[in-house]
């Protein structure tokens, strides 16, 4: 068996188990629909005099968009990690030829197709709710697939540092919430501190390039120049792979082989 | 040697788990590894398979374990539980997809003894049945060297026969076993040598019939009366000889045909009794005297003269 079958087996058996916890599954898709609902249909967002939430619809694509790719990575591949520990799984897998980062590799497979599922619902839902005009261009395709990578390593570096599967659960929501609004997602960077470092949170990245590529600002060109050549959207995402790469290499290590 | 160490030891804080343990295991060998809960059996087997970093020297098929080859090796650890929502064929297929080479899954099922239970998640089966999935992927790759650590461990009588059964087969075909148990008699039944832990320490190793001939005294009758000073003060004036035990009132050293000659004692004396038994020494009471602990059938350890 190649390396890629090996990969295949732990995907499809990742897959399988997650797939077959139905809660777990309904609110991966439950949640960010709930946030779509109350930012785009309660709150209303709408281009307006300043503030909160009055950026045009479209402007919160980004927002909508990390609910999914920050979240569900990172309380997913951290509870995994943390139920494999205490299921003596890690043990058992380092007798096996299966690599470290192998598996993360395959638990990154099965969270690129889970979200990638749920962050297309999302951007029909949101064009169907708060009537944003959107640019379905394909570079959303690798922004979403490097975002989940980054944070499966985030989750991976987690649970292998949290004792316990609920210790990864608090600490995944202390450092997912302040990252949702603290990275240009649903609160503009008019509205924070100068001194907030918001290049800090790799959430940024993508904050910053996924609405390069799918919002048109009314009175801006969408893909504005950056000194070098590069389109705001390719600097970000070169960025944004090179924390992924630095993240996912981090995680792998950072897996318990031994106790 | 397929399996060795030397001066091992591995401590956790204050707690020492292994302190200077060194074993050898040949080729086909099964080698059983007994002792109670807390001897050191687990942290043992996880300084034999790489999963934890002890001092010392091991070596696996000649390596260092982190570097021996994973095709050949298979583990079932203590307390393992594969994805609970995977019928027991998937999960058996998962473990058998990480390797060049794995057994038929039908097969290993089958051998494993469910045959009827193959879709049925595994969060639903019995304890017994999830224990045989969980040697089943231990099987699933025809490794040439296991570690089975507790693998009958709830497991029905039956169910463990099949699991002797199949480790006496991969033994015969060439496979090394190391299997660590509580149980005296699976460890009896099953171990071409047997290595004693207590304390993190190998306190005696060798064949069971061996060391039940070196340790373990003579055969012997246990004496259950309800005034069991008294009955002990009419077979001591009748010159026999005690085991050491504050529990218990067992006469040393009695042949199978003197055992009527110890009730017509008793009898004669006028003491009521409910019951003999006589038994030949076994490992439990090697392990007895070698440590002053009985493992009993939970696996946890007693000191001789506990209630």
């Amino acid at each position: 068996m190649s390396r890629a079958g090996r990969i295949r087996s732990e995907t499809v058996a990742a897959g399988k188990a997650f797939l077959r916890r139905r809660t777990a599954v309904f609110f991966t898709f439950f949640f960010p629909a709930i946030i779509i609902l109350i930012f785009g249909a309660l709150v209303n967002t709408a281009g307006g005099t300043g503030g909160l939430f009055t950026e045009p619809p479209g402007y919160y694509v980004p927002g909508y968009l990390a609910v999914v790719v920050l979240f569900t990575p990172l309380s997913r591949v951290g509870s995994e990690v943390a139920r494999h520990r205490e299921d003596n799984r890690f043990e058992k897998l380092a007798t096996t030829p299966l690599r470290r980062w192998e598996w993360l590799a395959a638990q990154t497979l099965v969270n690129v197709g889970i979200i990638g599922v749920a962050a297309a619902g999302i951007l029909l839902l949101v064009v169907a709710v708060t009537g944003a005009s959107i640019v379905f261009s394909p570079l959303l395709v690798p922004f979403v697939v490097l975002g989940v990578a980054l944070f499966c390593g985030l989750g991976a570096i987690l649970g292998s540092l949290s004792d316990s599967s609920d210790g990864v659960i608090a600490a995944s929501n202390g450092i997912a919430l302040p990252l949702l609004f603290l990275s240009e997602t649903f609160v503009p960077q008019s509205l924070l501190p100068e001194w907030l470092p918001l290049w800090v949170s790799p959430l940024t990245y993508f904050s910053r390039g996924v609405r390069a590529v799918a919002y048109e600002p009314p009175d801006t060109l969408a893909t504005s120049q950056v000194p070098g050549g590069l389109g705001v959207a390719e600097s970000n995402l070169l960025v944004l792979a090179a924390l992924t790469l630095a993240f996912f290499v981090v995680g792998a290590v950072t897996l318990p082989r031994t106790d | 040697m397929v399996i060795s160490a030397s001066d091992v030891r591995r401590s956790y804080g204050e707690t020492v788990a292994l302190d200077g343990v060194s074993l050898d295991i040949d080729a086909g060998e099964i080698y059983g590894l007994i002792g109670p809960n807390g001897a050191g059996k687990t942290t043992l087997v996880r300084a034999l398979t790489g999963t934890t970093d002890p001092e010392g020297e091991v070596r696996l098929l000649g390596e260092d374990p982190k570097r021996a080859d994973p095709q050949r090796l298979g583990l079932l650890p203590q307390e393992f539980s594969p994805p609970a929502r995977l019928t027991a064929r998937e999960v058996v297929s998962y473990y058998g997809g990480l390797y060049d080479e794995s057994r038929d899954v039908g097969e290993t099922l089958v051998d494993v003894g469910l045959t009827d239970s193959g879709n049925t998640y595994y969060e639903d089966l019995s304890g017994g049945q999830k224990r045989r999935v969980c040697v089943a992927t231990t099987l699933v790759n025809d490794p040439d060297v296991l570690f089975l650590d507790e693998p009958t461990t709830g497991i029905d009588p039956q169910g463990r026969r099949d699991v002797w059964g199949l480790i006496d087969a991969l033994a015969d075909a060439g496979a090394t076993v190391l299997v660590t148990t509580h149980y005296m008699e699976e460890a009896e039944r099953l171990c071409d040598r047997v290595g004693l832990l207590a304390g993190g320490r190998l306190v005696a190793e060798g064949p069971p019939a061996a060391l039940v001939a070196e340790h373990g005294g003579r055969p012997r009758v246990e004496i259950r009366a309800d005034d069991s000073d008294h009955a002990r003060e009419v077979l001591a004036a009748a010159d026999y000889a005690f085991v050491p035990d504050e529990r218990r009132l067992v006469v040393d050293d009695v042949a199978p045909d003197e055992v009527g000659d110890v009730a017509t004692t008793l009898t004669d004396a006028g003491v009521a009794y409910d019951g003999l038994l006589w038994r030949q020494p076994d490992l439990e009471e090697v392990y007895l005297q070698l440590t002053g602990q009985t493992v009993g059938a939970s696996g946890t350890p007693r000191e001789v003269g506990d209630e």
